[in-house]
């Protein structure tokens, strides 16, 4: 589904010249549910960055679904990340001047999914346990409540590929549970590949499979125990 | 949905649950913006209109018929008058018997024959004073005295110019140097005919008109010092004042379909000096109406550009769920049109129903006159015209460049 190829990433020029990625080799494959984890620094949001085409690499290759998705006009990536990715910010990256409904239903305006458009963001609000908040602004719910409708917007137009970037980090102990559950659950009951950004070594579990990386570079990747074995609740 | 629905929607959830303040200071600016666009010009259009109505009033009405180019008079001048007054939408019609005269005041005083004395060479105009008053204003204007009556015959009325004093603005010795009415003043005529007469009355138009450097007396007392017989139905020209101003070609056509012996023209074609100044006004408006035009770009430029900058890392979202950029632009050109817009809507009801009115009521008083405030359609037009594209160029550029830097860095608000 993703590869990446010696993929780098330099930030700014000369001697104040930083190397982000230094040549990153990695692989996910259809399904999975992927960690990218490191300390700060490593890289690990760079990535994402790129494998989420909302930065451009210095070089190197990706390879999305077998398209060099680098060699796409700037309209052409707009329309992929449209149709193929989902994106989950560290962040609230909610729209303030739209009701959380609206804001989940927006990406599928761009289709043209008129009709179905506003149900299926009341039934992703349903299933993320947002069904009560549909007509609510961002500021009148919680910060684990708009995480919760920014999945649901990430997932409006049924996208191949999910990614979150740190999607817990401003979140308390509960409601960064429940995100990783609803993960958890859209990737085993919906088959929804996801990469996720994380730097909480707790969050290994939930995941198939977690990729580190130290200084720009996978240092390893892993296959943490089998989920049973940990006693994460449905 | 298509790409300009989507922009649409965008550009509405921004303008009805944005910040409130933020909507009605750029409003407000642009509400000034498009008062002062139309500020400007309004006031030199006024000033024009002064001295067109002036030239109006005080001395060619609408329409003057001037003797042939091959003639010094106008023959059977009453026949004239009659044909053109029964004409549907003329007001009045006058002839005048025009001629120079040297006058002089306190004549008696002089020391000697080679003192000069109070006096000096002015135009003379022959009137009759019934039907001069439905043509021109000049005895709307008398500042002392009375205007003509029409069995005058030693009775006289001077501009302020020509009697001089306190209130003219010719240096005193160009000037009768203050002849007051009930003062004799001595008229020689060309033709050596020296006759005295009562200044009747003084009269002030307006400085920048002419009618201030005249004097008038009866068309008869004109023919009888010209010569009775020969003069009594022959005029120097003919004023014609018309209903509806602007009509002015429609009517000389009529004229000149009645076979009028002589030279048909509008008052514009005799505005001379003032034309100059009307040109010089116009250009000097563009040039205003440009600078102003800049000055309310750049201003609303930082205005949208402050709100834009703002709301970069909701730009840097919208492009990150895969907006386009074109749609993102669209929606933040919608939003500056609307502002545009609506400041047109509100500085045009503040302009046409506050500061226009107002102005109308209690005209600036300036030394050509009173002014008030006059808008063309085509200062509505350009303003209008300016204002919009102004802030579509003030909306679109700041979010140009915020759409072409990386997604993330909007994002983070770089």
């Amino acid at each position: 589904m993703i590869k990446v190829k010696n993929l780098r990433k330099v930030y700014g020029h000369g001697l104040t010249a930083t190397q982000a990625l230094r040549g990153v080799d990695i692989e996910v494959k259809p399904g999975e549910f992927v960690a990218v984890m490191g300390r700060s620094g490593s890289g690990k949001s760079t990535l994402l960055h790129m494998l989420g085409l909302l930065d451009i690499p210095t070089d190197g290759e990706i390879l999305i679904e077998n398209r060099n998705v680098l060699r796409l006009s700037d309209g052409k990536k707009a329309n992929f990340r449209l149709e193929k990715l989902g994106y989950v910010f560290q962040e609230y990256s909610l729209l303030p001047e739209m009701t959380v409904l609206e804001n989940v239903y927006v990406p599928a305006l761009c289709l043209g999914k008129e009709n179905s458009h506003k149900k299926r963001a009341a039934e992703l609000l349903e299933t993320v346990g947002l069904g009560e908040r549909l007509n609510h602004y961002p500021n009148e719910v919680s910060g684990g409540e708009q995480q919760r409708a920014a999945i649901a917007r990430a997932l409006i137009n049924q996208p191949k590929i999910l990614f979150a970037d740190e999607p817990t980090a401003n979140l308390d102990f509960a409601s960064a549970k429940l995100i990783l559950e609803l993960f958890r659950k859209l990737n085993r009951e919906l088959g929804q590949t996801i990469v996720m950004v994380t730097h909480e070594p707790e969050d290994e579990k939930y995941v198939d499979r977690v990729i580190w990386l130290k200084d720009g570079l996978v240092e390893q990747w892993s296959t943490p125990l089998p989920i049973s074995k940990v006693g994460i609740s449905n | 949905m298509g790409n300009v629905k989507l922009a649409l929607f965008l550009a509405y959830k921004s303008i009805i649950k944005g910040n409130r303040w933020a909507l009605t200071l750029i409003i407000l600016v642009m509400s000034l913006s498009f008062a002062n666009l139309l500020l400007t010009p309004s006031i030199l259009s006024g000033v024009t209109n002064t001295l067109d109505e002036q030239q109006v009033n005080t001395l060619y009405a609408n329409i003057v018929i001037d003797p042939s180019e091959d003639k010094y008079y106008l023959d059977r001048s009453s026949l004239i008058e009659e044909k053109v007054e029964h004409i549907p939408g003329i007001v009045g019609v006058s002839a005048h018997l025009d001629t120079s005269a040297c006058i002089e005041y306190e004549w008696l005083e002089k020391e000697s024959s080679s003192d000069k004395g109070k006096g000096g060479t002015w135009s003379i105009v022959g009137i009759d004073p019934l039907r001069e008053v439905n043509v021109t204003t000049i005895h709307e204007h008398i500042i002392q005295g009375s205007y003509l009556d029409p069995g005058d015959r030693d009775e006289i009325v001077l501009g302020v110019e020509v009697a001089g004093g306190d209130r003219a603005e010719t240096a005193s010795f160009l000037t009768l140097q203050g002849a007051q009415v009930g003062d004799k003043v001595r008229l020689t005529y060309p033709n050596g005919v020296q006759r005295e007469y009562h200044v009747k009355g003084i009269f002030q138009a307006r400085e920048m008109t002419r009618a201030d450097r005249l004097a008038f007396v009866t068309r008869k007392e004109m023919a009888s010092v010209l010569g009775r017989t020969i003069f009594t139905d022959r005029a120097s020209q003919i004023l014609v004042r018309i209903e509806q101003p602007g009509e002015e070609n429609r009517f000389i056509k009529e004229f000149e379909a009645l076979g009028i012996d002589g030279e048909i023209r509008s008052w514009r074609e005799y505005g001379g000096a003032t034309s100059g100044i009307v040109s010089s006004f116009d250009v000097i408006a563009s040039l205003i109406n440009s600078i102003g035009l800049v000055v309310a770009a750049v201003v609303m430029f930082i205005v949208i550009y402050i709100n834009v900058i703002n709301k970069k890392r909701q730009i840097g979202i919208l492009r990150a769920i895969g907006i386009k950029r074109n749609v993102v632009l669209c929606s933040y050109l919608i939003q500056a049109l609307f502002y545009a817009a609506f400041g047109v809507i509100f500085g045009g009801l503040v302009f046409g129903y506050g500061i226009q009115p107002y102005f109308a009521l209690h005209p600036l008083t300036l030394p050509i006159g009173l002014v008030s405030f006059a808008v063309k359609p085509a200062t509505i037009q350009i303003a209008v015209l300016g204002l919009l594209l102004a802030a579509a160029f003030a909306g679109f550029i700041p979010v140009l460049s915020i759409t072409r830097q990386s997604i993330i860095k909007a994002i983070w608000g770089n």
